[in-house]
């Protein structure tokens, strides 16, 4: 009884935060509610018996992805005042209507539809059970994510390189990354903080990943915290944007993506199937490379920057 | 289906429709980025209660979905707010003109 | 060996995007000959052993389906493969010019480029509906910052639409997608149709509804293409061919693998297939009809993409062999001129400064290659003999006659004369001479934009080539007719 009061709160206010997040007045204060909803949505995920999903709501969902669009919010404001705004008429009210009644329409096709689905567990996920101990991990979803699905995997990685690809081609030569507002290097006990606090982001993010295989953890929550610990550089400005990027972040941008690839490959030329992992070492080396390229992927992302480096 | 799975799925449903709206109303591209990642995590949701652990243990399959589909989705919302930097840049707006696509 | 090739067409433009980031112009050039040139070798040994086997299956990591995931390679799989070796190829080496390795703007423009071409790679070849999404992403989100590369207002307004409405459409995908799964257990595109049989109707459909339009909004079908002409006008020159070429198709292809592979024969139905056909329909007058209007080269181009893609749904209600082999005929001489009018466009546009059609005059004489190729690839757009569009368009009308079409028919016929009045208008713009006094200032053409030229004129006579050398081609189709279609 009381597990379905906790059910129906969580579940009210994720409806609430979203509706919130829609309609909040100012974009700010929608961002904020975004980053809340993400928090609820990590509690849900530990309802629902997907700990991993927790842990990676709360690091990239709501962690990275809102430092991201305040970062990016900020930016836009400071830019408002160099360039003036074009005013655009307000969206007709009967659209508005329109897309109320089409949303209300599809919500209740979803309900319906969800609910008569049948309860019988899926061939894939049973088989995912079965063949788990082949792998030589016992955490099912990294089983899935580094041997089963592993192409998946790693096709997202390229997803993750495109987007800050993309990031660096779109970004105009005029506006260097650089963090705008107030830096708060000069509070000595931002200093003293940074020092506890970046240490123990890396430690976590350590721990996370060797406790993937058998706990809750992988390299994504991993490299979403270890990323945590430099978007706490940047903004305390310990870190500053690069013009270029150097050699070594270049390296670390294509890492997961070059070893995941070349550990598939070596194994094709030996006569195995392509992506078969030769050992939980492998496992192992695969998500190391992954947590690197990860961290440093987001945190340039945020920075908004070819590159970093230390501060004078 | 037991209730905890009624309700997350009744949860998903709404989330999405709100997200729909949220996007089809919504002027400036950053609440249209913040509507997008409502339907996801949406979609997210569906997918993890529906292979949830109301019989048996859970499905991993979903999970590694969702896990993958949270690192796509940072992806994309970071590329578009580095485009949308671009545009507020390039036209001096962060919205976009519903007039001028056709 | 022929293993080792498949997985090659993806990895190798993989590693080599990953090659293009590292600094140096050493590593882009290596990256390009590892990444592009190597397609078509990779490619050969696939084709025969397509054409001595038939398809076949590759389990990855050895992990059987459902589990796993799988690629599979058949004819259409093979088509679509070499079109990205080809054209993707040509553009490449037209745009090597303007992104030379080495310098800013080729540093940003080749990691993306072999991103794409892994990913499109990719997605051609997987039989994994959750593993296609991703590589719908991979696509669109190596894509569309070619697009804003571009820099103007325009191409970065049109490439944040299209970035828009490409996550609203994956989201549907998504989904529809999580909802198979749900119903059926399985992931896999080819035991789809056994799972499904047994699926409870209404979420099978709904989950379909949801696939279907998340892929008409990617492949800009009408009424959903209003991203389209913008961002395929905007974008540079080699962008806009692939992207017109090869990346709207990404989503055609999908459609059909979805529609025509993975369903329960009789699942889908015929009111489906009819409102493919309408869609098709409307797509070929509307898309015709707004391509007339234009006054800017690139978006008469851009729109006639619109139209085009009409012809590739209007044929799905007719499920016939003569139908199917007139789709991906389309597919490929559609692919093939439209790359090359593109490209044509990008250099017409790059020696005059301007793409407007009131300043095209006496093109004949200032960029007379490319207006050549432009003209060529118009004759294959229109429809007329002896090209490749003239044969898919053919055989659609043989298709459409035997089965008695009349509307059909008569969508086809105004279609083509739409095509042959925009592709005019253009070529009179193009041959007309305003001030006879100035006539004879033939504007010395740089080595490079002759070089360019060719690439666009090369692309255009491959669209020629393919209306005589079409039997091997419409043969090995003809063994890749989708099963639902095979009783037909």
């Amino acid at each position: 009884m009381i597990e379905i009061a906790i059910d129906l709160i969580i579940a009210m206010g994720v409806v609430g935060l979203a509706l919130q997040t829609i309609l909040g007045a100012s974009v700010f204060r929608a961002i904020l509610m975004f980053i809340v909803f993400g928090l609820l949505m990590a509690m849900a995920w530990a309802r629902l018996h997907a700990p991993d999903l927790a842990l990676a709501e709360a690091a990239i969902g709501a962690g990275i992805t809102g430092a991201l669009l305040l970062v990016t919010w900020r930016r836009l404001q400071a830019m408002d005042g160099r360039t003036p705004r074009v005013g655009i008429a307000a969206r007709a009210p009967w659209l508005s209507i329109a897309s109320g009644i089409f949303a209300a329409a599809l919500i209740v096709a979803l309900g319906w539809v969800s609910l008569s689905l049948p309860a019988e567990p899926a061939a894939a996920g049973e088989l995912a059970w079965q063949r788990l101990p082949e792998v030589g991990v016992s955490n099912p979803v990294t089983g899935v994510l580094l041997a089963f699905r592993a192409y998946d995997t790693l096709m997202e990685m390229g997803v993750l390189l495109a987007a800050w690809l993309g990031a660096r081609a779109v970004a105009s030569e005029l506006r260097p990354g650089a963090l705008p507002g107030p830096a708060h290097a000069e509070v000595p006990l931002v200093g003293a903080l940074l020092s506890l606090v970046v240490p123990i982001s890396l430690l976590v993010a350590v721990y996370l990943l060797q406790a993937g295989g058998s706990a809750p953890g992988g390299a994504f929550q991993g490299g979403a915290v270890l990323a945590a610990g430099g978007v706490l550089l940047c903004l305390s400005g310990r870190l500053e944007a690069a013009e270029r990027s150097s050699i070594t972040e270049r390296i670390g941008l294509v890492l997961g993506l070059a070893v995941f690839s070349c550990i598939g490959l070596v194994m094709l030329f030996m006569g195995e199937p392509m992506l078969a992992m030769p050992g939980v070492w492998a496992i192992y080396l695969v998500e190391t490379a992954l947590l690197l390229s990860i961290a440093l992927t987001l945190v340039l992302l945020f920075a908004a920057a070819p590159g970093l480096r230390r501060a004078p | 289906m037991n209730t905890t799975a009624l309700i997350y799925l009744l949860t998903a449903a709404a989330v999405f429709g709100i997200g729909v709206h949220g996007l089809l109303q919504a002027r400036q591209v950053l609440r249209q980025l913040l509507a997008i990642n409502l339907m996801g995590g949406a979609i997210f949701l569906l997918l993890i209660t529906l292979g949830g652990g109301a019989v048996g243990p859970p499905d991993p399959v979903p999970q590694a979905m969702v896990l993958t589909g949270i690192v796509i989705a940072v992806s994309a919302t970071a590329f578009a707010l580095a485009l949308l930097l671009r545009l507020q840049d390039a036209t001096g707006t962060s919205e976009l003109d519903p007039n001028d696509g056709a | 060996m022929v293993h080792e090739a498949l997985i090659g067409l993806v990895f190798l433009p993989l590693l080599g995007a990953c090659l293009a980031v590292l600094p140096g112009r050493f590593g882009t050039r290596l990256a390009i000959v590892v990444g592009l040139a190597s397609l078509p070798f990779l490619l050969l040994p696939v084709t025969l052993s397509v054409l001595r086997e038939g398809a076949w299956f590759y389990t990855l990591g050895g992990w059987s389906a459902p589990l796993g995931i799988r690629l599979y390679v058949d004819p259409l799989a093979l088509l679509m493969l070499w079109m990205v070796a080809l054209i993707g190829g040509l553009a490449a080496a037209h745009a090597w010019h303007d992104f030379r390795p080495g310098t800013a703007a080729g540093e940003r423009f080749w990691p993306l480029w072999l991103l794409l071409t892994a990913a499109m790679n990719g997605l051609f070849l997987s039989a994994d509906l959750f593993n296609l999404y991703v590589c719908l992403e991979l696509v669109t989100l190596a894509a569309i910052p070619l697009i804003a590369m571009a820099g103007s207002a325009t191409a970065v307004r049109a490439a944040m639409r299209y970035l828009l409405l490409a996550l609203l459409a994956s989201l549907a995908y998504l989904l529809g997608v999580a909802l198979l799964y749900n119903s059926s257990g399985t992931l896999d595109l080819y035991l789809l149709p056994d799972a499904l049989a047994t699926a409870p109707a209404p979420v099978t459909a709904f989950a379909l509804a949801l696939i279907g339009t998340g892929l008409l909004l990617k492949g800009a079908v009408f009424p959903l293409h209003v991203w389209l002409p913008q961002a395929h006008a905007s974008a540079p020159g080699p962008v806009s061919a692939v992207l017109s070429a090869l990346v709207v198709k990404t989503a055609i292809y999908l459609l059909y693998r979805v529609g025509l592979w993975s369903l329960p024969a009789g699942l889908l139905a015929d009111g489906a297939m009819l409102l493919f056909a309408v869609l098709g329909a409307g797509a070929l007058i509307y898309g015709g009809v707004l391509a007339l209007l234009q006054d800017r080269l690139k978006l008469v181009i851009a729109y006639s993409t619109v139209a085009q893609l009409g012809y590739l749904l209007l044929a799905l209600p007719l499920a016939s062999l003569a139908a199917w082999q007139a789709l991906t005929y389309q597919m490929l001489s559609h692919g093939l001129a439209k790359a090359a009018m593109f490209l044509a466009a990008a250099n017409i546009l790059h020696a005059i400064g301007s793409d407007r059609l009131s300043d095209l005059e006496r093109l004949d004489q200032r960029t007379p290659l490319s207006l050549f190729a432009l003209a060529v690839a118009g004759v294959s757009i229109m429809g007329l003999p002896p090209s490749g569009g003239f044969l898919a368009k053919w055989l659609l009308l043989e298709a459409a006659w035997r089965g008695g079409q009349w509307g059909l028919l008569s969508v086809l016929i105004l279609g083509s004369l739409l095509a042959a009045a925009y592709v005019f208008r253009v070529l009179a713009a193009a041959l007309r001479r305003e001030d006879p006094s100035e006539a004879e200032d033939a504007e010395g053409i740089s080595a490079i934009g002759r070089r360019q030229a060719t690439y666009a004129m090369l692309l255009a006579l491959l669209a020629l080539v393919t209306g005589f050398a079409a039997a091997p081609i419409l043969e090995l189709m003809a063994t890749g007719i989708p099963p639902t279609w095979g009783a037909a």
